[in-house]
């Protein structure tokens, strides 16, 4: 398949061809048409997917279906609307001297090979080249976390390199342990982790072996995810990288994740009755979505604020995923697709503020309307989308996963197992409406606390010597697209998504 | 009963006649590695010898213990190797006590030498004392754990009876994990107990550092090697216990004279091997100071311990 | 795909303790530059695991990765960490959260959850060794523990290879390796994932003029 091969050797030649070209204005178009191919080929292959059903390619390395055709579309969107961006973001900064041209080639080459680990984790049959890729995103982001080089950046840039890779570890295990549970079956040293290998067996593989597999995946990807407890990382990093990073960390490498662990769990759903892990992922996601709805309210630095709001929403995903059936999934997917475009949205916003105010406290940036009007629409947008209200998207996928969690409640294993108490309260309606009224607290909770800081950006007199003008930029092309996905897909959505949707649903949903 | 009788003197004879050769031996391996020509290793012979003949000086502050102290320490130690297998799996003295009467008559040992470091009188001899008993009472806890590791996977306290037995596997290693850690921590038992460096330094008698140098400082003649002899058979007490444990291929199961020739050669080879090791240790690492010495019988204690609940954990 | 003897596997499980022992003279080790010594000789134990392993199954691929563990975790690595050590001039004694004996006792602990939670999947094992792969999470335990008591930015390095033996180890010696490709991946990530760390102790040291990691607080709610 041309279009598989297209997709790594697009951002490998991209990358190597950034390290030998010095100006600019190639560099942008290289990157450009990198993710043009990238972009192409998904289209393709999703095609290919919804006709056909999945596929195996380039002898059994790679393996493709609705789930990882899903992702592959998120990374190709929010990465071309990044790549945009970019071309006015990064310009701007080499302009004012924050960069120095000759290490705009190492930021592109690290770009390129982020896409394309990221690009290998989505689309390799392997579990175990999976995880090789997943801990390469690690290695190519950390230096464009600490890219600014300042005792922040360095700080956070280490937190990140540490606490992922040794997250990842913990990953490696859980996939040790399914090679281990899968040997005993299949016997073949070379194939035994490829999904298409382990999926035909699943049933026949070894509960016990899968389920400490699993939560060793688990909290290894979920480190990397954001999960909360081991979440700490993460607004760090996002404060300090670079907008265009943050936006492709939180928009793409966090769904790259959550893939991760999803495929994981379709094998070991076979094995398992899947209350144990939507337990476990109901467990972290409202870990994640209380704490990150509290901290949400405490912020004075915008970076920080949409960094715990990334928290929270992976957390409203993870529920979804957790009370599964095909609402709860639909509403998890759907949300992965819509936070993904709100939040690079939002850091795309963040990233201009930050040029025009040179601050990221919250309380120095008033007067936005009248400074910056499209980003303040940006900004505004975004918000209103990360708060789940009508007209957009994420209202709708929010209002899946509460619905599924209404209706059915969450898998009981987890809670049931930890003592009488707990297991009576949360064994019938009473535990569901419990679980609701919580997840609604804490969505009107983080509603309250990103309006509050956003109408107070938004509105006011700019400070002095803050210009007022805002001159078009190809920059906020992707802003408004991006903007459009999401009021659009709130009403309708094209029949390819819905059928992707739908497709990657019944994947993830075992009867 | 005669041949009882036999075996107990050979025994005896061969741990008093390999003792002072395993100093010597120390000796000259750590002189060889520091590029030293080094004395003989039948100088500590030599040296028992001369101190013998000499008359020996005691300090108007004594007691009786001062004088006891040498006979008592070098009896019980003498004793505590009558119960550890050396060539013959079997030892005629076995009936008399297990691992836990090895341990407390070393122990009885050490507490009149801490004695006898206070009657003295000096400064240097209380220090020692007030050394030695920190020093013993951190590694008394690790060497009963990981002894009672090595009692449980065999399901006896009896050493002839867990030696008898692992001789007879032929070569094939019991339990491989929970040895390991008990080897390692009697190990270091062994390095603090025989006063051998990362603990103690032998060879100094620098007051900042010294420990069993220290208690012995006031001896002399007859007592002084009355001490030293004793020393060195702890040494080789405990160098015959690990090897006879943990190795005890080659060692006689039956009273046969050949079988015991051939166990007598092996013992030696072992115990000779054992000791290179600590002569090389004694050179690639520098004393602790005694604060860290904690840290090292810390790790003899955790890993005697876990030596003990491998066994309980793993083969329940 | 054959069963060990019994023998073979007793040596495979003596092996994998002499990796935990190395561990537990990590924990204990104050000195930094004994510590990367340590881990040296840690890698050394895997090398031979490994081979041991190979050797007794047959498994061909499993030399490659003997010899890859062989240079990068035993020559490679510890020479690099060396060069960041002395050009940090750290020669003192390490400051822990935890006091040794104390640190000891956990991580004795850590062993024993680690052979608890292993022991419901030891019987099903037909082809593993007995004790191998609750060592290896032992050691991948202790690891993790070893980076979070202490602050040094290159003992923290040090647990996370540490750590990352012991999955080398599991992998190895639970599951007679994982396939080659993988393998190689996961050497890859490791080594850069060390180079890089190298690099950020450098940048660290210049911009705090300390790779004491407790001194990272800039950044905080």
């Amino acid at each position: 398949m041309i279009a598989v091969a297209a997709l790594v050797v697009a951002p490998l030649f991209a990358g190597g061809l950034s390290l030998v070209v010095h100006r600019s204005a190639l560099l942008h178009a290289i990157n450009l048409m990198s993710m043009g191919t990238l972009v192409a080929a998904e289209i393709t292959i999703t095609r290919t997917v919804l006709r056909d059903g999945p596929f195996t390619a380039l002898d059994q390395l790679v393996y493709l279906d609705a789930l990882s055709s899903f992702i592959l579309f998120i990374i190709g969107a929010v990465g071309l609307a990044c790549s945009f961006y970019m071309c006015s973001y990064m310009d701007e900064q080499v302009a004012r001297g924050v960069i120095a041209p000759t290490r705009l080639n190492l930021f592109f080459f690290l770009f390129h090979m982020f896409l394309l680990a990221m690009v290998v984790a989505t689309i390799a049959n392997s579990v175990g080249m999976q995880w090789v890729a997943i801990e390469a995103t690690t290695l190519a982001t950390t230096f464009l976390i600490a890219f600014w080089r300042r005792r922040e950046s360095l700080e956070a840039g280490w937190k990140y390199l540490i606490l992922c890779s040794v997250g990842i570890s913990l990953a490696l295990f859980g996939v040790v342990l399914t090679y281990y549970s899968s040997l005993h079956v299949l016997g073949d040293v070379s194939q035994a982790l490829n999904v298409t290998q382990l999926l035909p067996v699943a049933d026949r593989l070894n509960p016990h072996v899968l389920k400490l597999s699993f939560i060793f995946i688990l909290v290894g990807y979920g480190t990397k995810v954001g999960l909360v407890p081991m979440h700490s990382w993460l607004p760090d990093a996002y404060t300090e990288a670079p907008a265009p990073v943050v936006a492709m960390l939180a928009g793409v490498l966090e769904v790259v994740a959550v893939y991760a662990i999803l495929r994981m769990r379709t094998i070991v759903d076979h094995a398992v009755p899947s209350d144990f892990t939507g337990g476990l992922l109901a467990l972290l996601g409202f870990a994640s979505f209380m704490t990150a709805a509290l901290f949400i309210l405490i912020q004075h630095n915008y970076k920080r604020l949409f960094a715990y709001s990334s928290i929270e929403h992976m957390g409203i995903a993870m529920i979804g995923f957790g009370v599964g059936g095909p609402l709860g999934t639909f509403g998890g997917l759907f949300h992965l697709l819509n936070h993904a475009f709100a939040k690079s949205m939002a850091f795309f916003a963040a990233g201009n503020i930050h040029r025009r105010y040179h601050t990221m406290e919250i309380g120095h940036v008033q007067g936005l309307a009248a400074a910056q009007p499209w980003t303040a629409m940006a900004l505004m947008i975004s918000g209103l989308a990360l708060s789940a209200l009508p007209p957009f998207a994420s209202f709708a996928s929010e209002v899946h996963v509460v619905t599924a969690l209404a209706s059915q409640g969450v898998p009981g294993m987890p809670f049931t197992s930890t003592g009488g108490m707990v297991s009576f309260a949360l064994s019938d309606q009473f535990g569901r409406i419990a679980l609701t009224a919580v997840f609604l607290i804490s969505a009107v909770l983080a509603f309250g606390g990103l309006m509050y800081r956003m109408t107070g950006m938004v509105w006011g007199t700019p400070p002095e010597g803050v210009l007022r003008e805002e001159t078009w930029t190809l920059g906020h092309l992707p802003v408004i697209l991006l903007a459009g996905a999401l009021v659009v897909f709130g009403f309708f959505l094209p029949p390819p998504i819905q059928q992707l949707l739908e497709q990657t649903t019944m994947l993830l949903v075992i009867q | 009963m005669l041949q009882a009788i036999i075996l107990v003197i050979a025994q005896v004879t061969v741990l008093l006649a390999v003792s002072p050769f395993l100093a010597g031996l120390i000796r000259k391996v750590k002189a060889r590695l520091q590029l030293r020509r080094g004395a003989s290793v039948f100088q500590p012979y030599a040296d028992l010898a001369k101190l013998f003949r000499k008359q020996p000086v005691i300090s108007t502050t004594a007691s009786w213990v001062f004088t006891a102290t040498p006979y008592i320490v070098f009896a019980s130690t003498i004793s505590a190797g009558l119960l550890v297998p050396t060539f013959i799996s079997q030892t005629p003295m076995n009936f008399a006590g297990n691992i836990i009467a090895l341990v407390y008559l070393l122990a009885l040992g050490t507490f009149f030498l801490i004695l006898a470091g206070l009657d003295a009188g000096s400064a240097f001899g209380g220090m020692g004392s007030s050394r030695e008993a920190i020093v013993a009472s951190l590694t008394e806890p690790a060497m009963i754990l990981s002894i009672f590791a090595i009692a449980l996977t065999n399901g006896s306290t009896n050493l002839s009876t867990i030696v008898h037995k692992t001789a007879l596997l032929e070569g094939s290693l019991t339990d491989p994990s929970p040895h390991l850690m008990a080897f390692a921590a009697l190990f270091i038992v062994t390095l603090a107990e025989t006063g051998r460096v990362p603990v103690d330094n032998p060879a100094t008698h620098l007051e900042l550092t010294m420990i069993h140098e220290a208690m012995v400082l006031e001896y002399s003649g007859r007592y002084l090697a009355l001490l030293e002899w004793a020393a060195g058979l702890k040494l080789a007490v405990f160098l015959s216990l690990i090897a006879n444990v943990f190795a005890p291929w080659g060692i006689a199961t039956t009273p046969a004279p050949a079988a015991m020739m051939i166990g007598v050669l092996v013992y030696l080879a072992k115990v000779a091997a054992l000791a290179v090791v600590i002569g090389i240790i004694e050179c690639m690492f520098a004393k602790l100071r005694l604060f860290r010495v904690t840290d090292l019988l810390g790790v003899a204690f955790i890993l005697g311990l876990l030596g003990l609940l491998f066994f309980y954990i793993l083969r329940s | 795909m054959q069963v060990l003897s019994y023998s073979g596997s007793q040596l495979v499980d003596l092996c994998s303790a002499l990796l935990l022992l190395t561990c537990f003279a990590i924990v204990a080790q104050r000195r930094l530059s004994a510590c990367v010594d340590l881990f040296a000789l840690q890698s050394a134990f895997l090398v031979v695991t490994t081979a041991l392993v190979a050797y007794l199954t047959g498994n061909q691929h499993l030399y490659i990765a003997a010899a890859l563990t062989g240079v990068i975790k035993v020559i490679i690595i510890p020479r690099v960490l060396k060069k960041v050590i002395d050009r940090l001039n750290v020669k003192r004694e390490l400051v822990m959260c935890v006091n040794v004996p104390a640190g000891l006792l956990i991580c004795g602990g850590l062993v024993m959850l680690a052979f608890f939670i292993s022991q419901p999947i030891i019987p099903l094992g037909f082809l593993l060794t007995r004790d191998s792969l609750a060592i290896a999470l032992a050691i991948v335990l202790i690891g993790f523990f070893t980076m979070i008591a202490r602050q040094k930015a290159v003992t923290q390095l040090v647990g996370f290879l540490v750590l990352e033996n012991g999955l080398f180890l599991g992998a190895t010696a639970a599951t007679y390796g994982m396939p080659l490709i993988v393998e190689l991946g996961v050497f890859f990530d490791v080594l850069i994932a060390t180079l890089i760390a190298g690099i950020y102790t450098n940048r660290l040291q210049d911009a705090f003029d300390s790779v004491d990691t407790n001194q990272l607080t800039v950044l905080k709610e």
